[in-house]
């Protein structure tokens, strides 16, 4: 028997009929029976063992336990896609180390992530990966740790370096979406750039204080970046409190995983600006 | 004629105190309203009247609602 129809054959014996709350039932396989099956795979380069037996199981209408309660928001047949889609995103910090959060338990199944810069103690009000343990090291390398430790399914390349634009076309290499978690004006401009050029869609998002705004940039688009310059901005004065940042960071995954699952991006061609003094939220033609 | 204005961010100290009905003359254009509100034009760089983005040049009518926003880059 070939080892894929093997895998699905033990996919099917573990499987388990779970009925939901709200009263349907559906097959299951439980978590650790994917760690149990996924050790008994050879090693791919490019696709997590755990990843490859969550894959046959989608294809078999089995749900995975771990993403049980993306159920519906998510269908198996979008999970599946998630399992293979492609993520590229620059800047592991405060909104980054939350957009990887959100990504990887969502199961996006390969994310590729630049930061060249170490944790600071001013990274702690906000940054998911900051912590006093990761205090002057890599974000890369605690975005590494940090994979292992929420989805080992998903195949995760870190690059500890700062990028030019020649290294970001290389970090958008096969990508799918293009995540912009950059601070600063700086480098967006560019990425934004390079995104187009790679042919894919950019999801960014910037705050200052209470105010945030996410867009999503088709190639060819206009970005916010280009908008704003090159020169100081709000956050310079307000700075990057957590709320805001996290505000943003579920903003702008919510979106990649709108697109990496084949749906229209919601904020194509748009902003969503919000302000979290007020509470307000709206979304504005660019 | 009147309109509502939210200045965000930075810009939110230019907030005028009757911001949700702003007197505005007829056709008195956007460059002129936040002329009138103080705010530094290097500081301002998007304007948005209903939902879209506008230029400076664009006139207002009654009703319309104008967002203002400064460069932002945080994350």
């Amino acid at each position: 028997m070939p080892a894929h129809a093997m895998l699905d054959e033990r996919i099917l014996a573990l499987a388990e009929q779970r009925s939901l709350p709200d009263g349907r039932t559906l097959a299951v396989l439980p978590f650790f029976s994917v760690l149990d099956l996924a050790r008994g795979l050879p090693h791919m380069s490019g696709e997590r063992p755990a990843a490859r037996v969550e894959r046959a199981a989608l294809t078999l209408g089995v749900c995975p336990e771990r993403y049980l309660r993306n159920i519906e928001t998510y269908s198996l047949d979008e999970q599946l896609r998630l399992l293979g889609a492609r993520a590229a995103m620059l800047g592991l910090g405060g909104l980054g180390g939350h957009v990887l959060e959100l990504l990887a338990r969502a199961g996006v199944g390969h994310i590729r992530a630049a930061d060249g810069d170490e944790f600071e103690p001013a990274n702690l009000n906000r940054q998911l990966l900051a912590t006093r343990h990761s205090l002057l090291g890599y974000k890369a390398a605690a975005a590494a740790a940090r994979m292992r430790q929420v989805n080992r399914g998903v195949d995760f390349e870190p690059v500890a370096a700062h990028l030019d634009e020649a290294g970001m076309a290389r970090l958008l290499e096969g990508a799918d979406v293009c995540l912009d978690a950059l601070g600063g004006l700086a480098d967006r401009a560019a990425l934004a750039r390079r995104a187009s050029a790679a042919g894919i869609p950019l999801v960014t998002a910037a705050v200052a204080g209470q105010t945030g705004l996410v867009a999503t940039v088709l190639p060819g688009g206009k970005s916010p970046a280009e908008l704003f310059g090159q020169g100081g901005a709000a956050e310079d004065r307000l700075g990057t409190p957590a709320p805001g940042v996290a505000t943003a960071a579920a903003l702008m995954a919510a979106e990649a995983l709108n697109i990496l699952c084949g749906r229209a991006p919601a904020l194509a061609g748009k902003m969503l600006v919000f302000d979290l003094s007020r509470m307000s939220f709206e979304t504005v033609t660019l | 004629m009147h309109v509502s204005i939210r200045c965000f961010a930075t810009l939110s100290r230019f907030t005028p105190a009757e911001a949700e009905a702003f007197p505005v003359a007829q056709g008195e254009t956007v460059a002129a309203l936040v002329k009138r509100l103080g705010v530094p034009p290097d500081d301002l760089k998007l304007v948005f009247v209903n939902g879209g983005h506008v230029g400076l040049d664009a006139s207002l009518a009654d009703g319309d609602r104008v967002g203002l926003f400064p460069a932002v880059g945080g994350g």
